[in-house]
């Protein structure tokens, strides 16, 4: 047993921890001119709880991870609900096409939606043919930059609730109606309980990489939309501290797991019908 | 078939019918369910029972005719207003709610309040014997007490009406012959009609007042439970209901109420129904307890000679099978108890000229 587990064990400890702990270790190191020293202290954490700047890229990043993450789940649920209720034959083709911009990669994905809202792009050349000024609210802003990230990951969020849907007992509802549950109380009652382990997985997958999301931003954000990510992703480059941008990476991994941590309490295992979905 | 007093039946289906596509799921049902029966629609697989249960329910809007319940048109009403229990043959048990949650939950949805959603629960986990199982969570309960609990979530809220949807198919056999008898009880202690679908002949038979033989849609028959059993309308109900051996000849003599039928080079005489003439083609049939197998030839009624191949056990009962000269079985039923003749013996199947039905083919 113990020998089947080994190679196992070692890819986990390989590719997972190791540069985890690699980046724990730096962040109390010190950088001077692109060089890594190893005398440990506190300064990198020192300045990041003290510079305003941080603190305003971490907030600014949260929300906009909170703002991306509500937006997707309301999107995600009715178009996970339709096709997994009404889609038949075509349901997986449908899940697939929603999936399908990802096939192009991230970044000729946000040049597209550039193309789209930018001051030569689709939407303000359209305006202009018709003599209407551009829509300043489009061309970097946060805004922009929101829009992009829904864009990215609603695709997760909306194959998260489709698998849990597609596992989801349609019945229980019709049962539910029959003893007196009108449709929305339905919904309240059975269907979001019983979908919310999967509504919570696919809220992981977009609140965290958005929080930690840098090249977004930077292109559709503008000047006013400088987000954690991308500051520490500077850190690494254009500045060379890494001492300071594996300390920006150990508060962002810290923050994440707090967030997963306080979903997880919402999940009861029992309440969340789990283990008796086998009765269908 | 129609109720004698003057209240409006409990529920009434006038011309219902359900279409899908080309299939006649239900066509053009006429029914009518007094406040004290318990009536189950009983047919083969594909009859349209489960959809007649939906258009009662509200789950499916017939094609065309009305559903009445207690005088009232509820054929547009949402299934959430019509206050009517349902209980499903895989349970639906809300996985995520306590075995007490589950059973109160039709009380909550009617915004009944605490107290009295408490006086109740007690009041259906002592009907449904469920002491002690309130907070468990259905996937930690055996199939019949997750079907009990089921009950309950039904019963709880008082509905003008019950419909079950074979409820104890997923259940064993020992089981399900105690619930057959338990499900019966609440429905006389409670006096709300009891809607039961089954394909299983010997519950239908075991529980109801009234039952309805379903086929493609229509009921072939309905009536009282003795009659249908004794008394089949059609060969199919005939074939449907009790065990009976069929036998398939030609009417010769036709008198007025008798006939004399040609089967396999024997003479039968057997009852005459209307519309039979001689020539005719006839399909009999007799059920096995009609039929007796006796060491020596019987002075009257029919008989055939035969040697008794093997006896059955059945418990209580035993099926005799006789084989005749030309290989053809004849099977009887009797007490399993006074076994009067041996295995490979010559015996006599015999039944009197006025037992069992014939029917044109
Ligand atoms: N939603 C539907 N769409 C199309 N055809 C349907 C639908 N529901 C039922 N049918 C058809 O209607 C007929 C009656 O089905 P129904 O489920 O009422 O039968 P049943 O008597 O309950 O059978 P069983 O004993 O197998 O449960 C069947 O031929 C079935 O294929
Ligand atoms: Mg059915």
């Amino acid at each position: 047993m113990l020998l089947l587990a080994g190679p196992g064990v070692l890819f986990i400890l390989v590719t997972l921890l190791l540069p985890l702990l690699a980046i724990f270790m730096f962040s109390f190191w010190r950088t001077a001119s692109y060089e890594l020293y190893p005398d440990w202290n506190l300064d990198n954490y020192h300045v990041l709880f003290t510079e305003a700047a941080y603190r305003t890229f971490l907030l600014r990043s949260a929300l906009s991870a909170v703002v991306t993450s509500l937006l997707c789940l309301l999107y995600a649920w009715p178009v996970a609900y339709f096709i997994a209720r009404h889609g038949g034959r075509y349901r997986l083709l449908l899940v697939l096409l929603l999936a399908a911009p990802f096939f192009t990669g991230v970044i000729l994905r946000i040049a597209a939606l550039q193309g789209i809202f930018g001051p030569g792009g689709l939407i303000n050349m359209a305006l202009g043919i018709f003599g209407m000024p551009p829509i300043a609210a489009l061309m970097y802003t946060p805004l922009a930059a929101t829009i992009g990230h829904v864009y990215l990951f609603v695709p997760f969020m909306v194959t998260a609730i489709y698998l849990s849907l597609v596992n989801f007992n349609f019945d229980l509802l019709e049962t539910a109606k029959i003893n007196g549950a009108g449709p929305w109380r339905a919904f309240v009652e059975v269907t979001w309980p019983l979908n919310w382990i999967g509504t919570a997985i696919g809220l992981a997958l977009v609140f965290i990489p958005c929080l930690a999301s840098a090249v977004t931003p930077r292109f559709l954000g503008g000047p006013s939309a400088t987000s954690f990510g991308m500051s520490l992703g500077q850190q690494f480059g254009e500045t060379g501290t890494w001492a300071l941008g594996s300390a920006m990476g150990v508060v962002l991994f810290a923050f994440s797991l707090l967030v997963l941590a306080v979903m997880g309490f919402t999940v009861n295992l029992k309440r969340s019908g789990f283990t008796g979905m086998g009765a269908r | 078939m129609t109720k004698a007093d003057d209240r409006p039946a409990s529920l009434s289906l006038q011309s219902v019918s359900k279409h899908f596509g080309p299939v006649k799921a239900v066509d053009g049902i006429d029914l009518d369910i007094g406040q004290d029966e318990f009536f189950s629609l009983l047919g083969p697989s594909g009859s349209g029972k489960t959809t007649m249960l939906r258009i009662i329910a509200g789950l499916e809007r017939p094609t065309a005719g009305r559903v009445l319940v207690r005088g009232q048109d509820v054929t547009a009403m949402p299934p959430y207003k019509r206050r009517i229990g349902m209980v499903f043959q895989n349970f639906l048990l809300f996985p995520h709610k306590t075995v007490a949650e589950n059973i109160v939950f039709p009380l909550r949805m009617q915004n009944v309040g605490r107290a009295e959603r408490g006086e109740r629960l007690v009041w259906a986990m002592k009907l449904l014997r469920l002491d002690g199982l309130a907070e468990r969570y259905p996937n930690e309960l055996s199939g019949g007490q997750q079907q009990r609990v089921s009950l309950a979530r039904g019963l709880i809220s008082r509905p003008a009406l019950l419909l079950l949807d074979e409820p104890l198919a997923n259940l064993d056999r020992e089981l399900r012959a105690e619930m057959e008898v338990e499900i019966r009880r609440y429905q006389k202690e409670l006096n709300i009609p009891f809607v039961y679908v089954t394909h299983n002949q010997e519950e239908a038979l075991t529980m109801s007042d009234r039952i309805a033989v379903m086929r493609n849609g229509v009921f072939e028959q309905i009536g009282p439970r003795n009659d249908v059993y004794r008394k089949p309308a059609t060969a199919f109900v005939a074939a449907f209901v009790g065990q009976s051996n069929q036998l398939t000849g030609r009417a010769e003599m036709v008198g007025p109420d008798s006939l004399t039928m040609t089967w396999r080079g024997h003479r039968l005489h057997l009852p005459h129904p209307d519309g039979i003439a001689a020539g005719d083609e006839v399909r009999f049939f007799i059920k096995y307890e009609d039929v007796e197998v006796t060491p020596e030839r019987p002075a009257q009624g029919n008989h055939l000679g035969g040697r008794l191949r093997d006896i059955i056990f059945k418990g209580q009962t035993a099926n005799y099978i006789v084989s005749l000269a030309d290989g053809s079985e004849i099977i009887a039923s009797a007490s399993s108890r006074d076994q009067k003749v041996a295995i490979g013996a010559a015996v006599s199947v015999t039944w009197p000229a006025t037992a069992g039905m014939c029917f044109k083919s």
